[in-house]
């Protein structure tokens, strides 16, 4: 039987990994570091476990609690990063023409002021339609390696949590496009902060305003798109939605108190009203002879607004009140709800810990929510509760979602991620994964049953088989200069990734090993081309294993 | 017909039955809508007449459902207006669970997952999601899941393909959970393979049909069908998402091309399937309707009855059916949207009956006790 060099060398490989296995994997299996970590970041580096055993949990958590939105390890590496542009000459059938693109060029919009997109929404400028999405491709093309190399790891994946719970499809069209930086930042920004101010940042967004269409919503009748969603998805949650139940708001408890614990679509009806006229500022057609500003941000048009009494959650609103004071209300009233409280922290616990949190933990979560209401960190204080609770202490129990996965895989080989081309988004949305460009206003599921499936499993098989090569255009790193010197051997080799990957081996894998028959004794070969495919065998076979797959 | 199949397209956001199947002439219809966001005469979108079989309010298909109208007149197309849930949720999270789950207890899946419990495997691909996540309707079975039939198998061509299927078929360790999904992968991928891939090539067969699909998203998921029920896999439910019918705004600009994609494909699809058409039905279902008056920013909000569709030759088509309670304020639900007269779980009974042959499916719809519609009557 002839054998390809590449055939031969897994052969080699395998009996290597056999032996080196076993005993690592009891090691990783029984590491509470780093399932702590896997929790709070985007998958522990050799980094994140060295400066955790330095110094210790608590210190670790503060330290993550108390990083900036763009620390400096992050702004140097921005900095150096590109982004290609490319399209082809043509005209916008008016006679005005462009020449072709492709360049790559530096991320223009990502930290800039917002009349700087305002040129981008304006179709009296013929411009390629490339332009006008790029600052959205721009943050598409940024998540991947700021998950994978921001220090403040912990700000990245509340970041996440955010974009998912406060969804917009960056590329629904280029309004949503456009403003889509300065959204990130904002909730970059407050993802551990206030929510009172997080909520109202969220519901003044141009972003936010053009996907669920409040900035068209007018007396009358109002949209009800960003009215429906702020109550079933942002706030009170599908759980507080009671419409079944209670055909008249009178009938809802808590209502005749002034304080309903649950909503119907009355609610709906009256919340959509107390928004009319919550718009944005780029030079629209208000009324004859009143346009509004163009700042590229929030705008308050008041002779949009539906200024009549209204009945919010049991709650009297009297005619005619000040400017925004009905939105304003709105905002107070739903972030200071009890439901508000659960549904968010039960979520937050989701996330960073189980699908299904114990009740009584995600009671203790909504009382420091509540509590903290007027803290400028009430999100960092919920999660430092959470992370001090011994419920935290629990096994895996989490399928890494496919954004999740391939991070961590890019974290724990040290590949150096900076891609010129936001292609990894395709590779993603062959899993299910549409970073930023999820389309309905749910945002990403987070259940590990939401992503149990045979085509999700078998994308993250391809991640980790394909995602050091060149065509993936994430990384140009070679696995080979990753090696240390002290890795000679094939047991070094399959010792080192299955370390660095916290992949388990079982019994079983060593069946498929023996197979194959070599020493692990045997040295490397010294070509670069083979160590680096050497390691992708490693990585493939190591990462097929329950303690990558689940976090 | 020995293995007859069903196919579920669900229009994800609400479909507004009223610019879908529009009561043209009704004067509250008129009232409550600029003539932008209608269909009849004194619009811009005459429509298609679908003859008066259901009230006198001259009833027509939006002018982009042209093929749609061509499949009900010759008889294969049957449409069940003001049918939905019976519960009032105007929740898209919430409609949907509700009507894909069918029942009030969580614990037993969704309708199609019961109705799989109920049909005798044949094949190694009995149920199919085209998407990348299993829909609440098909939790209890174990469908696969995919865009496209060779997503399901496993780094093909790789190097590593054989060393990667034997670490998989070893087990690799203790991970309950994801045992079913292991199996199926482990089930489908080298058949597929087998089917599919040309190793000379390093790539995989395309779909070679001679029926021109229209290029869009429903298109690429019928052709998936198409593909898995021409190869013998013993496919009985397919399910299908076409997203985007949450039209709050711009109603005007998105709707129509929403209306034109699924009546294209859909027509494509069935043209493409050619005697297979005998043992298939299709069925076009969303979580509700729209609100009868229009909002002020040229789109329509959140309402509750629809309109259903069954595309086959076993329901006898050509028909307008259920019953239309009318739109006067005193006849509509909370006295804004068209009320639900036809539970639409009569609808989805009648077709597992008269189609799928099934005959005790109180198991799936449990306390199910509707008029019949009398599509195959």
């Amino acid at each position: 039987m002839q054998l390809t060099r590449r055939a031969f060398h897994l052969s080699l490989l395998m009996t290597a990994a056999a032996t080196a296995l076993r005993p690592i994997a009891a090691q990783a299996a029984t590491n509470g570091d780093q399932v702590f970590l896997n929790r709070l970041t985007f998958g522990a580096s050799p980094e994140d476990r060295r400066r955790l055993a330095e110094i210790g949990r608590a210190a670790w958590l503060d330290e993550q609690l108390s990083l900036p939105a763009r620390p400096d390890d992050w702004e140097a590496r921005f900095s150096a990063m590109r982004l290609k542009m490319e399209y082809e000459a043509d005209d916008d059938g008016e006679g005005h023409s462009w020449p072709g693109v492709s360049e790559l060029r530096p991320y223009q919009y990502v930290n800039d002021s917002p009349e700087k997109v305002l040129p981008l929404i304006d179709w009296s400028i013929p411009m390629s339609y490339g332009e006008r999405s790029r600052p959205g491709d721009e943050v598409i093309a940024l998540s991947l390696p700021r998950a994978v190399h921001t220090s403040a790891q912990l700000r990245e994946v509340m970041t996440q949590f955010w974009h998912d719970h406060f969804n917009v499809h960056s590329q629904k069209n280029e309004f949503c496009a456009a403003f889509y930086p300065g959204f990130d930042a904002m909730l970059r920004e407050n993802a551990f902060g206030n929510f009172r101010v997080m909520l109202e940042a969220m519901a003044k967004s141009p972003s936010m305003l053009f996907y669920l269409n409040n900035d068209e919503s007018r007396a009358s009748p109002a949209n009800e798109n960003f009215a429906r969603e702020i109550l079933e998805l942002h706030t009170l949650g599908a759980g507080n939605y009671l419409n079944e139940t209670f055909p008249v708001w009178s009938d809802v408890p808590g209502a005749a108190e002034g304080l309903a614990q649950g909503y119907i679509d009355q609610d709906v009806f009256e919340v959509a009203r107390a928004f009319t006229g919550w718009t944005i500022g780029d030079g629209r057609w208000i009324a004859e002879g009143v346009n509004a500003p163009k700042t590229g941000e929030f705008y308050y048009a008041e002779g949009w607004h539906d200024p009549y009494q209204k009945r919010i959650l049991g709650r009297e609103f009297g005619p005619n009140r000040a400017a925004m004071a009905d939105g304003h209300d709105v905002l107070d009233m739903l972030a200071s709800h009890p439901g508000t409280a659960r549904f968010v922290c039960e979520k937050i616990a989701r996330r960073l810990l189980s699908d299904d949190p114990d009740p009584d933990l995600v009671g203790r979560l909504a009382q420091v929510f509540l509590e903290n209401s007027d803290n400028p960190d009430q999100i960092a204080e919920v999660i430092r509760t959470l992370v001090n609770d011994p419920a935290f202490d629990a096994p895996p129990s989490k399928l890494r979602r496919p954004f999740e996965y391939l991070a961590a895989l890019y974290r724990a080989t040290g590949a150096k991620v900076a891609p010129t081309e936001p292609g990894f988004h395709y590779q993603l949305s062959r899993a299910g994964w549409l970073q930023h460009t999820f389309p309905p206003p749910t945002g990403h599921p987070d259940r590990t049953d939401d992503w149990m499936s045979s085509t999700v499993i078998l994308r993250m098989v391809d991640f980790a088989t394909f995602a050091h090569d060149d065509w993936f255009g994430v990384t140009t790193t070679r696995l080979s200069d990753v090696l240390p010197d002290t890795v000679q051997t094939f047991g070094d080799l399959a010792d080192f990734w299955i370390d660095r990957l916290q992949g388990l081996s079982d019994p079983d894998m060593a069946v498929i090993f023996a197979e194959w028959g070599t020493s692990p004794l045997d040295p490397l070969p010294t070509s670069a081309d083979e160590r680096h495919d050497l390691s992708v065998a490693v990585i493939s076979l190591a990462a097929l294993s329950p303690t990558v797959f689940y976090r | 017909m020995s293995e007859p199949k069903l196919v579920v397209i669900f229009l994800r956001g609400g479909a507004d039955a009223l610019s879908l199947v529009s009561p043209t002439a009704d004067p509250h219809y008129i009232d409550a809508r600029p003539g932008n966001l209608r269909v009849g005469e004194g619009t811009d979108i005459l429509g298609i007449k679908l003859g008066d079989g259901l009230a006198d309010v001259d009833f027509r298909l939006h002018d982009a459902a042209a093929e749609l109208g061509t499949l009900f007149h010759a008889g294969d197309l049957s449409i069940i207006h003001a049918t939905g849930l019976t519960d009032a949720t105007r929740s898209h999270f919430d409609a949907e669970a509700r009507m894909e789950r069918a029942t009030t207890s969580v614990s037993t899946g969704g309708w199609l997952g019961r109705t799989m419990g109920l049909l005798p495997v044949s094949g190694p691909l009995s149920a199919l999601a085209v998407g990348t996540s299993l829909p609440e309707a098909l939790r209890g079975s174990t469908a696969a899941v995919a865009p496209d039939l060779p997503d399901l198998v496993m780094a093909a061509g790789h190097w590593l393909a054989p060393a990667l299927r034997a670490r998989m078929q070893s087990g690799f360790g203790a991970h309950d959970r994801m045992d079913a999904t292991v199996a199926e992968i482990l089930a489908l991928s080298q058949t597929l393979e087998d089917r599919f891939f040309v190793p000379a090539d390093g790539s995989f067969t395309p779909y070679e049909t001679n029926v021109e699909y229209p290029d869009n998203g429903l298109s690429q998921s019928l052709k998936t069908v198409a593909r898995s029920i021409k190869a013998g896999f013993g496919l009985r439910v397919a399910t299908v998402d076409y997203g985007g019918w949450d039209t709050h705004a711009h109603q005007i600009q998105d709707f129509p091309q929403l209306v034109s994609g699924l009546s294209a494909s859909l027509m494509a699809f069935w043209q493409d399937l050619g005697p297979m058409q005998a043992e298939t039905s299709v069925v076009v279902m969303s979580e509700f309707g729209r609100r009868l008056r229009s909002n002020a920013s040229g789109g329509t909000d959140h309402g509750r009855a629809g309109a259903m569709m069954v595309l086959g030759p076993q329901a006898r088509g050509g028909r307008l059916l259920g019953r239309w309670p009318g739109l006067a304020n005193d006849m509509l639900e909370e006295g804004a949207d068209l009320a639900v007269t036809t539970d639409y779980r009569a609808v989805l009974a009648e077709v597992l009956a008269g189609h799928m042959g099934l005959g005790d499916i109180s198991t799936v719809f449990p306390g199910l006790s509707a008029q019949p519609v009398g599509l195959f009557g």
